[in-house]
C-alpha cells in the first residue's frame, strides 16, 4: 500500500520554509502536547483499553473483546432498569449500541395463560416479537397474535387518559376517588381469567378491604364448555393438555387445533408436525376431523367428516358407545358409517390415540370426550390434566347472576378489567347503567367505556410489569420494554393494587413482592435470572388425579340434544384474527386473510354452496369482485345481517360465523378529509376514526344461548362488497382446482403411493417436460451475471440462501404471514384496496380446493401453499427490469433495490409466481406517528411507486454477516433465521445455506418429496416445495 | 386540334402511367397550389375554431388526469397485482401502431415508386408524429416514480450506473425515440419545398418571416432540388428499416416475457402487419373527413382511399391470421399454460373483449373485397372506424387477458379500468386533434412538390407529339386531359 503524508504527520515540518497548514498553535509549534494528543487515532482514553498489570496495557481488541463479554454478561439482567420515567441518555450505558437491537425474555398473557416471548427493541423500542426459545411451551414459535400484538401497542386509537363521566381526567383524581370508596360498598369484578400470582395476592388483599367483593370469571362469548366438561367428567377442575406427538391416531370433533383459536395452537402444531414425517420408521401419525364449518386442522385431515355441530354430539356418543365409554342413547348417528372404522382405528392406537372436541361443543361432549380418551388409556400419554387449583365455573351463569345483581341495585361498584361485556353481552349494557360506580379499564374508548362512568387506560403488557403461569404452569415474569406511552396506563394488577390499598402500587413493587415468597436462595440473583430467562426453572403444574365419573358425564349429557339438529344452524366462533374482537384495531390482523377465506377486514356468513342455494342466498362475481347477498339470521331472538360467504365442504345446513367485528371504538383523532384532487382521505387506512369501528357486524348477539344455535335465515339485501386476497377472479371452483392440479403446483399422495413410488413429485410435473429440467442451460448462460468477478470474489459468495417449505406440516395457520408483515413494515392497504387486487403481503399463502381422488366438488380437500419470492436463479423480473433495480446478490438471493426502483412494474408481470407487490400510493404518508414506531429500523420502508417483495429477511441475513465478520468465521448453519421459518409452529419452513452439503436445508432438499414449483419454465426457484402425503385409512375409503 | 392526337396521347399517357391519373378534375400545378395553400392563408374558419376548442379541451384533460395521476400515484388507475399493465401500455402500442401508417407510405412507397402516396403522405406523416407524441406521454406516466424516468437513459453518473440493456423497455426507449427523430426529420424535409412555396404567397410581415425561417433559403434551384432528392431518398433509406423495427421492438416488451400468451415468437411481424393496419385505418379516418372538408377530392381520391383500404384488407387479414396462428401453435406446443391463455382469450371473462377484437380486425375488413364497398366513402369510414376499436382491443386482449390468469390461479384477478383510465386516453385524442388541427391550418396538408411531379404535366416528354423527346409547340392543353 503507498502511504501517503498526511498534513498533521510532520509538525517538523515547521523548519520547512514552505506553506504549510495548522490546526492550532499547539501543533505548529509542535509542542509534546499537541505530539502526544495526536500519537493515537482518537483522544486519551476514547479508546485506549484499561491498562493490565502484565502485559502493560490492553489492545483495542482485547478491549471490545472485553466489552462483548461484558455485555453478554449484562444480558444476564436484560431487564429495563426500574426507573419510573425515561429521558435520553447524556452518556452511553455500558451495555448498549445505538442501532444494535436487544431482545428480552417477556410473556404476552392471553386467554389466561402466559405465552413466552422474546421481543426485539431498538433503542427502547419493542419491534419484534418472537417465542421464546428456552421455553419448554413455546418451541422458538409463536402464533399469530403474539406477532401482531407488537402493533397494538403502538395502536393510535389507545385510550390516552383517565376519564371520568366522559371527560378528560387524571390517574390521581381517580386515585382520590378510590380511596374515598367506602368500604361497605359492595364490589363486583369481572375479569378475565389470569394466571398472574400478584393478582391473586392483591385480590384477596381488595376482598379484605372492601366488605364484600365478588368476582367474576369473564369469557365472553367465547366460553368454558371445554373446562366445564372436564369437571362434569371428572368431578373436579383440571386443565386439559394435549400431546399430539404422541398420538398416532387423532380424531377431532369441530375442534380447530391448529388455527389461532385452539386451545394452545402452538404446541398442537410442532407436536402434529412431529408426527407426520412419512419417511419416519414409525409411521405417520393420522388426523380425522368431524366438523361443520372448513377449518385449517379440516384441511390437514386424512378423513373429514362434514356434519352439522349441532349432531356432532350425537356422533361423539356413538363413538363413545362403540368403545364402551357411553351406555346412553347415541342419537340420530348412532349408526354412522364411520363409527366402527373409527373406533376400531382408535382402538389399536390404544394410548397413542386421541380425542379433541372442539370449544363450541357443549360441556356434555367434553365430558364424552373425557370419558373415550379414559377408556382409550389417552390419559397419561396423549391427554394429561393438569393440576391448576382453580376451579371453572359456570361462566355463563355466573355472569348472568352477576347481570341480575346490577338490575336489582345488590351492586355499588362495578370493575370490569380485560373485558367488554357492553360489547359481547346483550343484556349487560341495561343492567350496567345502574349500578352507581362503573368502572373500566380498557385500552380503547370501545363499548363498555362509553357507558362507564371512569375509564382507565390499560398498559399494554410491554409496559407494565405482571406475572402469571404459562399453559403447562411454568411461572414466568411478564417484563415490560418501554414505559407507557400514556401516562395514565395502568396494568390490571396496579388497578387492583389500588382498590385493595386505596394507594399507588407500583407493578414492579408488585410482583417482586410476590416472588420474593416464590424464589429460593438470594432473591436478587434469583430474580434477575428469572427476567432475564422470562421463566423460572421448574416442571409446572403436576399432573391430577383423575378418576372418571360415569355419572359425571351421564349428567352432562343430559342437556344435550342428541336428536337431528335443525335445518340450518348456527355456529358462532371466536374469529381466527379478531379473535372475541380484542384485536379489532388491529390492522395487522384485519387485513390478515383468514386463512380458509381469505376474506379481510370483514366477517362472513359461511355456508356451503348446497346450503346457500336452500335458502335463496348467492353472490356475484363482478369484474373480479364478490358481491355477496346479505342474509338475515335469526337466533334466539336477536338477529344479524352478514354477508354470505360461499365456503364449499362445510356442511349443509350449517352457517359459521366470527365474533370480534362491529366493533365501536371511539377515536379522539379527527377524521381526513383532504381536497377533491388529493386521495390521502381514501389511502390514510386510519384516517376514518378507529380502524376497528364500521368493519363487519357484532354476532356476539346471536351466541347468548350458546355458541351453536338454531337459526332461520333469510336474504336481506344484496350486492354488499366482499374482500378477499383470492378468488378475485374465479369463483369456479371445479376449473381452478384441474388447473392446479394439471399445473402440478400442489402435489400429494397418500403414504401407500408414496411408499410404492417415493418420486411421486416428479409424475406431477406439467406434461411436456418430462425432462430433468435441471439440465436445461439458462438463457444467458454463458455470460452469467453469478460467473462475474466481482460475485466469486465476494465474501457473500460462500452462502447461497434457499428454502424447503414442507407442504405436509404446514397447517395454514397464518403465523407466517404476521411475521413477515412485522419484521419487513408491509403497510396495511384497507378493504377497498385489497378488493382491487393490491394488498401487499410478501407471504401469502394460497389455497386451494382439490377434488376428484375420492373427494367431490361437495366435499373436497383443502390445501395451502406458502408463497414467498421463490428467489430464483435464472430470475424473470431482472432480465426485464430497465433501471437494473432488480438484482441478484453474490449470496444468491433475489433482491429489489428500492430507491433505483422507477415501478414499471414489468417485473411483476414477468413473474410467475407472482410475489411482487406494488406500491400504488404512498402508504407510510397518512400513517400515524406511533405507528412508525412499530417499524424495524432495519428494513426500508418503501415509498409510493416502488415495487417490493420477499426478501428472505435479507436484514437478518446481514446482521448474521456482520457477527460473523467480526469473529471472523463462517456463517453457522441455523444462524440465519426468516421471520416466517421463526415464528412456524410446525417448522415446515428450512431455510440455510445449500452450499453447505451439511445444512439443514441441504439434508431437506435431499427428500424425495422435493419439488420445485413451474420448474419448467428453468426459472431455477431457490426454493423447494416438499410434496404432500397424506394417510388415510384403508378401510375407510 | 385533332382527335387522332388527341388518343395518341392519351394512349402514350396510359402508357407512361399504367393507370388512370392520380390527379383530377383537370387542375393544373397552379391549382394545385392554390387549393392546398389558401387553405393556410385564408380567414380562419368559424368551424376551425369549434373542433380547435373540443380537441383543446381534450388535451386539458389529458392534462389535468396527468397531474391527478402525479399528484396522488399509479393507484388512481384500475391496475392490480396480476395485472401490471393496463390502459396505459394498450394506449401506447394503440398510438405507436397508428404512427406506422405515416412513414410507411412516405419511407416504403416512395421507395417501391408508388406514385399514389404524393397525395395522402404529408398528412398521413403529420399523423405518425403526433400519434408519437401521444404514445410517447404513456411509458412516461406508466412508471411509478415519474420523477425518476431518466434513469432509463444512458446518461452518465457518478455511480456508474448504466440502464440493464437486456430490458425490452430500454430497446422501447432508444427504437421510440430514434423513430420519432427521424419521422419528424423526414416530414421536416418534405415540408420544405412547399413551405418555400407558402413563404412566396405571404403577405403579413411576420408570415414571411417564419415560413423564409422555416423553408430555410429554398429557391426552387435544380441544385437544391437534386440535393432535396437525395436528402429525401437516404432518408426514405433510413426510415424504411425503422418501419420494421419500431413495432417490433415494441412488440418485444410482450414476447421477451415469459407470461403465456405473451411469449410469442410471432409478436414482431404480426404487430408490424397490426400496426399498419391500424394506421392506414386512421388514416382513411382523418383523410375521409378532411378532404370532404377542405375540398381536396381531386387531389386525394376515391381512387387513393380505395388504393388504402385494400392495404386495410390485406394487412387486416395477416393479423387475422396472426390470431389464428397463434392458436394453432399455443395448441402444436403441447404447453398448457399457453393452451389455456388462448382458451381463456376466447371463453374467459374477458371473451367480449376477444370477439370485439376479432370481429373488427378479421371480419369487418373482409368487406373490402367488394369493390363497391371499398369505394364507398361512408362504408369505408364506418369500417375505418371498427378497425381502429379493434386494434386497440388487440392491445387490451394482449395486455390484460395474458396477465390477469397467468401460472399460479391463486393470483388470478380480473382488471376493470377507472374513470382516469378512460379519461387520459380520450385525453390523448384531445393531444392528437389539437396537433392535427394546427396541422391542417398552418401547414399544407398535401404534398404539393410531390403531387405536381407525378402529374402528366410533370414528365418531361409530355409535351413530346412527336416521340422524338423535343417540346412541341402544339402540345396537349392540360385541360384536355381526363
Amino acid at each position: 500500500m503507498i502511504e501517503l503524508p498526511v498534513l498533521d504527520d510532520s509538525p517538523e515540518l515547521a523548519d520547512q520554509p514552505r506553506n504549510r497548514f495548522w490546526r492550532s498553535i499547539s501543533h505548529l509549534e509542535g509542542s509534546s502536547e499537541f505530539k502526544q494528543m495526536n500519537a493515537g487515532e482518537f483522544l486519551p482514553g476514547a479508546s485506549d483499553g484499561p491498562v493490565t498489570e502484565g502485559t502493560g496495557g490492553a489492545t483495542r481488541r482485547q478491549f471490545i473483546q472485553l466489552m462483548g463479554a461484558s455485555m453478554a454478561m449484562a444480558g444476564l439482567t436484560a431487564c429495563r432498569k426500574p426507573v419510573e420515567t425515561i429521558v435520553p441518555y447524556v452518556r452511553q450505558p455500558e451495555d448498549r449500541v445505538e442501532g444494535v437491537p436487544v431482545r428480552y425474555a417477556t410473556s404476552m398473557p392471553f386467554r389466561g395463560v402466559l405465552h413466552p416471548l422474546l421481543v426485539e427493541s431498538f433503542d427502547g423500542r419493542p419491534t419484534k416479537v418472537e417465542g421464546n426459545p428456552d421455553h419448554p411451551d413455546s418451541h422458538g414459535a409463536t402464533h399469530l397474535f403474539e406477532q401482531a400484538s407488537i402493533l397494538s401497542l403502538y395502536d393510535p386509537d389507545r385510550l390516552g387518559s383517565v376519564r371520568n363521566g366522559g371527560t378528560a381526567s387524571d390517574w390521581a383524581s381517580f386515585r382520590t376517588f378510590v380511596s374515598s370508596l367506602p368500604t361497605s360498598s359492595r364490589v363486583l369484578v369481572i375479569a378475565e381469567p389470569t394466571s398472574s400470582m400478584t393478582m391473586a395476592v392483591v385480590r384477596r388483599q381488595m376482598g379484605q378491604r372492601f366488605d364484600s367483593v365478588r368476582w367474576v370469571d369473564y369469557h365472553g362469548a367465547v366460553g368454558n364448555n371445554a373446562a366445564q366438561g372436564v369437571r362434569a367428567a371428572y368431578g373436579r377442575s383440571a386443565r386439559v393438555s394435549h400431546d399430539l406427538s404422541a398420538a398416532k391416531v387423532i380424531l377431532s370433533l369441530d375442534a380447530d387445533l391448529f388455527a389461532s383459536t385452539g386451545p394452545d395452537p402452538v404446541t398442537a402444531s410442532a407436536g402434529f408436525a412431529a408426527g407426520r414425517d412419512p419417511e419416519s420408521m414409525g409411521g405417520m401419525n393420522r388426523l380425522y376431523v368431524v366438523e361443520s364449518g372448513y377449518s385449517i386442522t379440516g384441511g390437514m385431515a386424512d378423513h373429514r367428516l362434514r356434519m352439522k355441530s349441532s349432531e356432532i354430539a350425537s356422533f361423539a356418543a356413538a363413538l363413545a358407545a362403540e368403545l364402551g365409554a357411553w351406555s346412553g342413547d347415541t342419537g340420530v348417528h348412532g349408526s354412522h358409517a364411520w363409527i366402527a372404522e373409527l373406533a376400531a382405528d382408535l382402538r389399536s392406537a390404544g394410548l397413542n390415540a386421541l380425542v379433541v372436541a372442539g370449544d363450541n361443543q357443549p360441556a356434555g361432549v367434553h365430558a364424552l370426550v373425557a370419558a373415550i380418551n379414559d377408556q382409550l388409556g389417552a390419559v397419561g400419554t396423549t391427554v394429561t390434566y393438569l393440576d391448576t387449583n382453580e376451579s371453572a365455573a359456570d361462566a355463563a351463569a355466573d355472569l348472568d347472576a352477576a347481570v341480575a345483581d346490577m338490575a336489582a341495585g345488590r351492586v355499588d361498584v362495578v370493575l370490569t378489567l380485560g373485558s367488554n361485556p357492553v360489547y359481547d353481552h346483550p343484556a349487560f349494557a341495561a343492567a350496567y347503567a345502574s349500578v352507581e360506580h362503573r368502572i373500566h379499564l380498557s385500552s380503547y374508548l370501545d363499548e363498555t367505556a362509553v357507558e362507564a362512568t371512569w375509564v382507565v387506560p390499560e398498559a399494554h403488557y410491554l409496559e407494565a410489569w405482571s406475572d402469571g403461569t404459562s399453559r403447562s404452569g411454568i411461572p414466568g415474569v411478564v417484563q415490560p420494554l418501554i414505559a407507557p406511552l400514556y401516562a395514565d396506563a395502568h396494568s390490571d394488577i396496579e388497578m387492583v393494587g389500588l382498590f385493595a390499598t386505596g394507594t399507588d402500587m407500583p407493578g414492579y413493587e408488585m410482583v417482586r413482592a410476590t416472588w420474593r415468597s416464590q424464589l429460593s436462595g438470594s432473591f436478587e440473583n434469583a430474580w434477575r435470572k428469572v427476567v432475564h430467562d422470562g421463566f423460572a426453572a421448574g416442571d409446572g403444574f403436576s399432573a391430577a388425579r383423575m378418576s372418571l365419573s360415569a355419572s359425571g358425564v351421564r349428567a352432562a349429557m343430559e342437556g344435550v340434544d342428541l336428536s337431528a339438529g335443525a335445518d340450518v344452524e348456527v355456529v358462532i366462533t371466536p374469529d381466527a384474527k379478531l379473535y372475541d374482537g380484542r384485536f379489532a384495531n388491529n390492522a395487522w390482523l384485519q387485513e390478515l386473510p383468514d386463512p380458509t377465506t381469505k376474506v379481510v377486514w370483514d366477517n362472513v356468513a359461511q355456508m356451503n354452496p348446497a346450503t346457500a342455494e336452500k335458502l335463496g342466498l348467492g353472490a356475484k362475481l363482478n369484474a373480479g369482485k364478490y358481491f355477496a347477498d346479505v342474509v338475515r339470521l335469526d337466533a334466539a331472538g336477536h338477529s344479524v345481517d352478514l354477508p354470505v360467504w360461499i365456503q364449499p365442504g362445510m356442511a349443509d345446513g350449517s352457517i359459521h360465523v366470527t365474533l370480534g367485528y362491529g366493533r365501536q371504538i371511539v377515536s379522539e383523532r379527527p377524521e381526513r378529509n383532504t381536497s377533491f384532487f388529493d386521495l390521502d382521505d381514501y389511502t390514510d387506512v386510519y384516517g376514518k376514526g378507529a380502524i376497528s369501528t364500521g368493519v363487519g357486524v357484532n354476532t356476539a348477539v346471536l351466541a347468548v344461548s350458546g355458541p351453536i344455535a338454531p337459526v332461520s335465515a333469510s336474504k336481506a339485501s344484496e350486492g354488499y362488497l366482499v374482500a378477499s386476497t383470492q378468488d378475485h377472479g374465479a369463483i369456479d371452483a371445479p376449473h381452478v382446482g384441474e388447473e392446479v392440479k394439471s399445473r402440478g403446483l400442489f402435489r400429494m399422495a397418500t403414504v401407500e403411493e408414496y411408499r410404492a413410488n417415493p418420486d411421486f413429485v416428479k409424475g406431477g410435473e406439467p406434461a411436456p417436460l418430462k425432462e430433468d429440467w435441471e439440465d436445461y442451460p439458462t438463457l444467458w448462460e454463458a455470460n452469467h451475471p453469478k460467473d462475474s468477478q466481482e460475485i466469486m470474489s465476494s465474501n457473500y459468495h460462500s452462502n447461497q440462501w434457499g428454502m424447503v417449505i414442507d407442504l405436509n406440516t404446514c397447517t395454514g395457520c397464518n403465523a407466517c404471514v404476521v411475521a413477515c408483515q412485522a419484521e419487513n413494515n408491509i403497510q396495511v392497504v384497507g378493504k377497498d384496496e385489497v378488493a382491487r387486487g393490491r394488498e401487499m403481503h410478501w407471504l401469502r399463502l394460497d389455497r386451494y380446493f382439490v377434488s376428484g381422488d375420492g373427494s367431490s366438488y361437495e366435499d373436497p380437500q383443502m390445501v395451502i401453499q406458502p408463497m414467498p419470492c421463490q428467489h430464483c436463479e435464472n430470475a424473470p423480473c431482472e432480465q426485464v427490469c430497465p433501471v437494473a433495480a432488480t438484482v441478484h446478490s453474490p449470496d444468491g438471493t433475489n433482491q429489489m433495490i428500492y430507491n433505483r426502483c422507477i415501478g414499471t412494474r414489468y417485473c411483476a408481470n414477468n413473474c410467475p409466481y407472482k410475489v411482487r407487490r406494488f406500491n400504488f400510493f404512498n402508504w407510510t404518508k397518512t400513517l400515524p406517528d406511533t405507528l412508525h414506531m412499530a417499524s424495524n429500523p432495519n428494513v426500508t420502508v418503501r415509498s409510493r411507486g416502488v415495487m417490493e417483495k420477499c426478501s428472505f429477511c435479507i436484514q437478518r441475513i446481514r446482521g448474521a454477516n456482520k457477527v460473523a465478520n467480526v469473529e471472523n468465521r463462517e456463517l453457522k448453519d441455523g444462524e440465519v433465521v426468516t421471520a416466517c421459518q421463526q415464528v412456524c409452529p410446525a417448522n415446515a419452513i428450512t431455510f440455510g445455506n445449500l452450499s453447505d452439503p451439511d445444512s439443514a436445508v441441504s439434508r431437506r432438499r435431499q427428500s424425495d418429496r422435493r419439488y420445485e414449483l413451474l420448474a419448467e419454465l428453468n426459472v431455477k426457484p431457490r426454493v423447494s416445495y416438499l410434496g404432500r402425503v397424506r394417510n388415510p385409512n384403508p378401510n375407510l375409503a | 386540334m385533332s382527335t387522332a392526337s388527341t388518343d395518341k396521347t392519351l394512349a402514350h399517357l396510359a402508357d407512361f402511367h399504367d393507370e388512370a391519373p392520380l390527379v383530377k378534375g383537370n387542375l393544373t400545378f397552379h391549382d394545385i397550389t392554390e387549393i392546398v395553400s389558401s387553405h393556410t392563408e385564408k380567414k380562419t374558419p368559424f368551424a376551425w375554431y369549434g373542433a380547435f376548442s373540443l380537441a383543446l379541451a381534450g388535451l386539458m384533460l389529458l392534462v389535468g388526469m396527468i397531474a391527478y395521476l402525479f399528484w396522488n400515484g399509479t393507484g388512481v388507475w384500475g391496475l392490480n397485482n396480476p395485472v401490471g399493465w393496463g390502459y396505459a401500455i394498450v394506449n401506447f402500442v394503440f398510438w405507436v401502431g397508428i404512427g406506422h401508417a405515416g412513414t410507411l407510405i412516405s419511407a416504403i412507397l416512395f421507395l417501391f415508386r408508388q406514385q399514389w402516396r404524393t397525395a395522402i403522405n404529408r398528412s398521413a406523416e403529420a399523423m405518425t408524429i403526433f400519434a408519437v407524441i401521444c404514445a410517447l406521454v404513456f411509458p412516461t406516466i406508466h412508471v411509478g416514480r415519474v420523477w425518476a424516468i431518466y434513469w432509463t437513459l444512458p446518461l452518465p453518473n457518478q455511480m456508474n450506473m448504466w440502464p440493464q440493456f437486456k430490458s425490452p423497455l430500454l430497446w422501447d426507449v432508444f427504437a421510440v425515440s430514434t423513430y420519432f427523430t427521424v419521422s419528424l426529420v423526414f416530414w421536416y424535409i418534405g415540408l420544405v419545398p412547399d413551405l418555400a412555396s407558402m413563404r412566396d404567397r405571404a403577405k403579413g410581415k411576420l408570415r414571411k418571416l417564419v415560413l423564409g425561417v422555416a423553408s430555410m433559403g429554398w429557391t426552387g434551384a435544380n441544385r437544391h432540388w437534386r440535393n432535396y432528392e437525395k436528402a429525401y431518398l437516404l432518408l426514405a433509406a433510413l426510415a424504411t428499416p425503422l418501419v420494421l423495427s419500431v413495432h417490433s421492438v415494441v412488440s418485444f416488451d410482450f414476447a421477451v416475457s415469459i407470461v403465456p400468451g405473451w411469449h410469442t415468437t410471432i409478436f414482431p411481424p404480426y404487430f408490424v402487419a397490426g400496426a399498419i393496419f391500424s394506421g392506414f385505418a386512421m388514416v382513411v379516418t382523418l383523410l375521409v373527413i378532411a378532404r370532404k372538408i377542405y375540398g381536396v377530392e381531386n387531389i386525394i381520391t376515391v381512387d387513393h382511399l380505395e388504393k388504402m383500404n385494400i392495404i386495410i384488407l390485406l394487412t387486416g387479414t395477416m393479423v387475422g391470421f396472426a390470431y389464428i396462428t397463434e392458436f394453432f401453435i399455443a395448441w402444436y406446443s403441447g404447453v398448457q399454460y399457453e393452451q389455456y391463455a388462448f382458451v381463456n382469450r376466447m371463453f374467459g371473462p374477458y371473451a367480449w373483449a376477444y370477439w370485439t377484437m376479432m370481429s373488427c380486425n378479421l371480419f369487418f375488413p373482409q368487406f373490402f373485397w367488394f369493390k363497391k364497398l371499398r369505394r364507398n366513402i361512408t362504408f369505408m369510414f364506418i369500417i375505418s372506424i371498427f378497425v381502429n376499436i379493434g386494434m386497440w382491443f388487440e392491445r387490451f386482449v394482449i395486455t390484460v387477458t395474458s396477465l390477469h390468469r397467468d401460472y399460479l390461479p391463486s393470483s388470478w384477478d380480473y382488471y376493470t379500468p377507472t374513470a382516469v383510465d378512460v379519461l387520459t386516453f380520450v385525453g390523448t385524442f384531445g393531444l392528437f386533434f389539437t396537433l392535427f388541427l394546427l396541422f391542417l391550418r398552418f401547414m399544407p396538408m398535401v404534398a404539393v412538390a410531390e403531387v405536381k411531379g407525378i402529374m402528366p404535366e410533370a414528365d418531361p416528354h409530355f409535351y413530346d407529339h412527336e416521340g422524338d423527346g423535343h417540346h412541341a409547340e402544339h402540345a396537349v392543353e392540360p385541360s384536355t386531359q381526363q
